[in-house]
């Protein structure tokens, strides 16, 4: 075969360099971008979207969820360890990933393809979204920690912003959509779906995640609009949560 | 009435390190014919439509039948095997140029010597080099060689590498073909000596981690290869070592 370099030489290569066998530490990196987004970021996105379907029963329940997570130990250790620092690592090393990586759907407008590139769009989505709530949510304002009576409102006042109400809605869709298609990614490239028949049916159970959690996740974004709601900061709590009475601070006063 | 013709578009570059020009052709049309035998019938007279006379164009061809693996071209835009495009199938003008992510030669011939490079660095073979006669090897059930023959069927044409979007030189990822073939030779009851070495060697940099599982490989590839399995088998191999190796190293 005829070759650019002169084959003998073993004189460096253009075009795209050969394997480096045994050096490197990017199998480490990427295997840990890999997980991080299965454990414990998608663990977190799970639990968050479960305990977002509280707002479905009302303002008191709701304070009672944000009461209880906010009881666990070590909630800062569990919010930086489990949560900032490993979606800092995932997106900062997925922006890396997507900059070397080369999209090619003009000429190759293949499934996978097509999910190649929505894998990270919605990432970014993902995380351009994140830091905005978490910066609204989670650093200003009134601090839900101290305040979890406070939670419904806070959230209904960012809702009732229909803008912010769109990107919340296009934001889940994006998010439960990488998660989704992240899962099944994760399970061929670690071996845990080697066959295609297995890949195909954990094709489906992870299009019915995405489907229930784009569902659950709009309804309890909508639920903090609920007319039902509109005054839920004076709405008599229930007895579980004394509590969310005692703290209702002025919510759009404090912003 | 106006003869039948066959419109084609060449990208040519004169050595490595030319410009690239597009010329165009154009030639009588015959039924049946596949993109070698345009460039054949162009080589027998190299001018262009404009009357220009110019060189025969380079490219690289041997078995006319999809098993020697060196015809591989893009075919208006897709990486193929230019010896089993058939121009009735082609929207014209037909576009014809070399590889993109493979170094040019000239015209329409790239270096595909990464590839090879590749193989060695996995030892994809059987290790059998040997001072004495080692006599029979093991025996292969029929269910192993049912399993494996496909993935003996690559050709090295390089065109999963090709549409690869993880292939490229940011990356300097190993593409699909060598991945298989990991999977070939690890399988195989001889071959299986060098598993770890080959798994140690898929965990560099530009190993099989850089794959993101976008599959285009698997509806590129002219042989059929199952890759998206291959790379999923080597995924869990892989994996399980570098579990072991916690443990043991
Ligand atoms: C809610 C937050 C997120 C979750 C739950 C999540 C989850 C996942 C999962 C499970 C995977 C599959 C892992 C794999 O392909 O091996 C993945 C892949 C990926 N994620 Fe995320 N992710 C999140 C945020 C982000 C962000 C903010 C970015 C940055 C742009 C990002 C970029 C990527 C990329 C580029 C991939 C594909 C990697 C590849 O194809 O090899 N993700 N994500
Ligand atoms: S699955 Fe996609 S990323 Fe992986 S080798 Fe094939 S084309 Fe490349
Ligand atoms: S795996 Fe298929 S596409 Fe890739 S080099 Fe082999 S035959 Fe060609
Ligand atoms: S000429 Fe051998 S594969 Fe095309």
């Amino acid at each position: 075969m005829a070759t650019a370099t002169n084959p003998s030489s073993g004189s460096a290569h253009r075009g795209v360099q050969p394997l480096r066998a045994g050096q490197g530490h990017s199998f480490l990196l990427r295997k840990l971008h890999s997980l991080s987004g299965v454990i414990p970021i998608g663990a977190f996105l799970l639990e968050h979207f479960l305990s977002n379907t509280e707002a479905l029963k009302g303002p008191a329940a709701y304070a009672a969820q944000v009461k209880f997570l906010n009881s666990l130990p070590w909630v800062p250790v569990l919010e930086w360890g489990f949560i900032f620092l490993p979606i800092l690592y995932h997106a900062c090393y997925g922006l890396y990933i997507w900059s070397s990586g080369k999209s090619n759907i003009t000429y190759y407008p293949w499934a996978g393809n097509w999910m190649y590139m929505a894998q990270r769009w919605t990432g970014l989505i993902a995380f351009g979204y994140i830091a905005q709530h978490v910066y609204h949510l989670r650093f200003s304002g009134v601090r839900l920690a101290d305040h979890p009576g406070a939670s419904f409102a806070k959230v209904h006042h960012e809702l009732a912003n229909p803008w912010m109400l769109a990107l919340y809605l296009v934001a889940i869709i994006a998010t439960s959509w990488h998660f989704s298609y992240g899962l099944w990614l994760f399970a061929a490239k670690w071996g845990i779906t080697t066959g295609d028949k297995a890949r195909r049916r954990f094709g489906y159970v992870c299009t019915a995640l995405a489907v229930a959690l784009i569902t659950l996740g709009i309804a309890s974004a909508l639920a903090f609009l609920n007319p039902k709601y509109k005054y839920g900061w004076t709405e008599s709590p229930s007895a579980q949560t004394t509590q969310s009475q005692l703290q209702m601070p002025d919510v759009a006063a404090s912003k | 009435m106006a003869e039948r013709t066959i419109k084609v578009e060449i990208k040519r570059q004169h050595d490595p390190d030319g410009n690239a020009v597009v010329e165009k052709f154009e030639i009588p049309y015959r039924p049946n014919m596949n993109v070698i035998s345009v460039l054949m019938e162009i080589a027998a007279r190299p001018v262009t439509v404009d009357g220009k006379e110019t060189t025969p164009v380079t490219y690289e061809s041997n078995c006319l039948e999809e098993i020697c693996g060196s015809c591989s071209m893009l075919i208006n835009g897709r990486a193929r095997m230019a010896c089993s495009a058939l121009v009735d199938n082609l929207e014209q003008p037909l576009r014809l140029e070399p590889l993109s992510k493979f170094p040019v030669v000239r015209d329409l011939q790239v270096d595909r010597s990464v590839l090879f490079e590749n193989l060695k660095r996995v030892q994809a073979w059987v290790p059998i080099d040997g001072s004495y006669d080692l006599g029979a090897g093991p025996r292969i059930t029929p269910q192993v060689q049912e399993e494996n023959y496909p993935l003996s069927n690559c050709i090295s044409c390089c065109c999963c590498m090709e549409v690869c979007p993880q292939f490229n030189v940011a990356t300097g990822f190993v593409g699909a073909a060598t991945i298989a073939q990991v999977k070939l030779f690890n399988d195989h009851p001889t071959g299986k000596v060098l598993k770890e070495e080959r798994l140690h060697a898929m965990m560099g940099d530009g190993g099989i981690q850089d794959c993101a599982y976008a599959q285009n490989c698997v509806v590129a590839c002219p042989k059929e290869l199952p890759l998206a399995q291959a790379i999923s088998d080597v995924g869990r191999q892989v994996m399980l070592q570098a579990v072991k190796d916690i443990f043991t190293t």
